[in-house]
């Protein structure tokens, strides 16, 4: 099991989305139901996908915004988990590889502007290396 | 213009916010995002601060992308889910005004986006924005958000 997934967290999500990119080059995502069981494996409802999802790298979106009545939104948090699926009981089975999470709570938003100040320098420089038309 | 029935348009007008993939090393990677709708052209928009903009690196070098439209949230309408593919064009060339044309349609989504516009200097590189526009190639939008039946496809 990958380290690294607070699955206490993770089943709080009200849904998943698998996302994967199709035969012509364009992404997929599609929303379904999960668990999470008691073992920390997590479960997807098989969606009826025109495309195949098992045997592909997928990443599975958990994402949740609470709407502010005045307008807006608030308690911003997302897990993207990266991996693999396979199908386990009429159910598909993600095996993590890799995770990106934010969780406003936790990482308040100008100190997440702060930490990402290095791929703003990059961005920066690489308009800086294009050559004029 | 792809031609959508009014449910699926209420969707893009009424909906808060957006999961937007890009492809990097043909890899998804897929994050929230606030857009915004131009209903005239049928093409959607986000800006990016240089700050987050590893997804326009991979827009650059890959335009195909793709818009989930999932979370009915604070959006007023019922929940359904529609899938938009589509080519991206990212446009750099002036960070600090080129996407103030979008703040109309940002102060409807988030009301107080203003107070942060006035601390402006504070959060500088925050207002340091890529305009990205979206040109929808293929629709596919399940009703009610159920995605065991197969989708009604337009375009």
């Amino acid at each position: 099991m990958m380290p690294g997934i607070d699955f206490q967290r993770l089943a709080a999500f009200r849904y998943a989305i698998i996302n994967f990119i199709g035969q012509d080059g364009y992404p997929w995502s599609l929303p379904t139901e999960f668990e999470v069981t008691p073992q920390n494996e997590v479960l997807l409802k098989k969606p009826a996908s025109p495309v195949q999802v098992t045997g592909k790298r997928v990443g599975v979106l958990f994402n949740h915004i609470t709407a502010i009545p005045t307008g807006g939104y608030t308690d911003r948090r997302y897990m993207l988990i990266w991996g693999s699926l396979n199908e386990q009981d009429g159910k598909l089975k993600l095996h993590p590889e890799a995770i990106s999470e934010w969780d406003e709570k936790i990482l308040p938003f100008p100190e997440l502007c702060a930490r990402a100040v290095p791929q703003g320098q990059r961005y920066l420089k690489s308009l800086q290396r294009q050559p004029e038309g | 213009m792809i031609q959508v029935p009014g449910w699926v348009r209420d969707v893009f007008e009424c909906y808060l916010t957006c999961e937007f993939t890009t492809v990097a090393n043909g890899k998804p990677v897929t994050f929230p995002l606030l857009y915004f709708y131009e209903a005239d052209s049928g093409k959607f928009s986000v800006t990016s601060s240089i700050l987050f903009s590893k997804k326009v690196e991979h827009m650059k070098k890959n335009p195909k992308v793709s818009m989930l439209f999932s979370n009915p949230e604070g959006s007023g309408i019922e929940k359904h889910a529609i899938l938009v593919q589509g080519i991206a064009l990212c446009d750099d060339s002036d960070l600090d005004h080129g996407w103030e044309r979008f703040l109309p349609y940002w102060r409807k989504k988030e009301p107080y986006i203003d107070s942060f516009l006035a601390e402006r200097e504070k959060f500088g590189w925050f207002w340091k924005r890529i305009v990205i526009r979206v040109e929808p190639k293929k629709i596919m939008a399940w009703k009610n958000g159920i995605t065991d039946g197969a989708p009604e496809v337009f375009g």
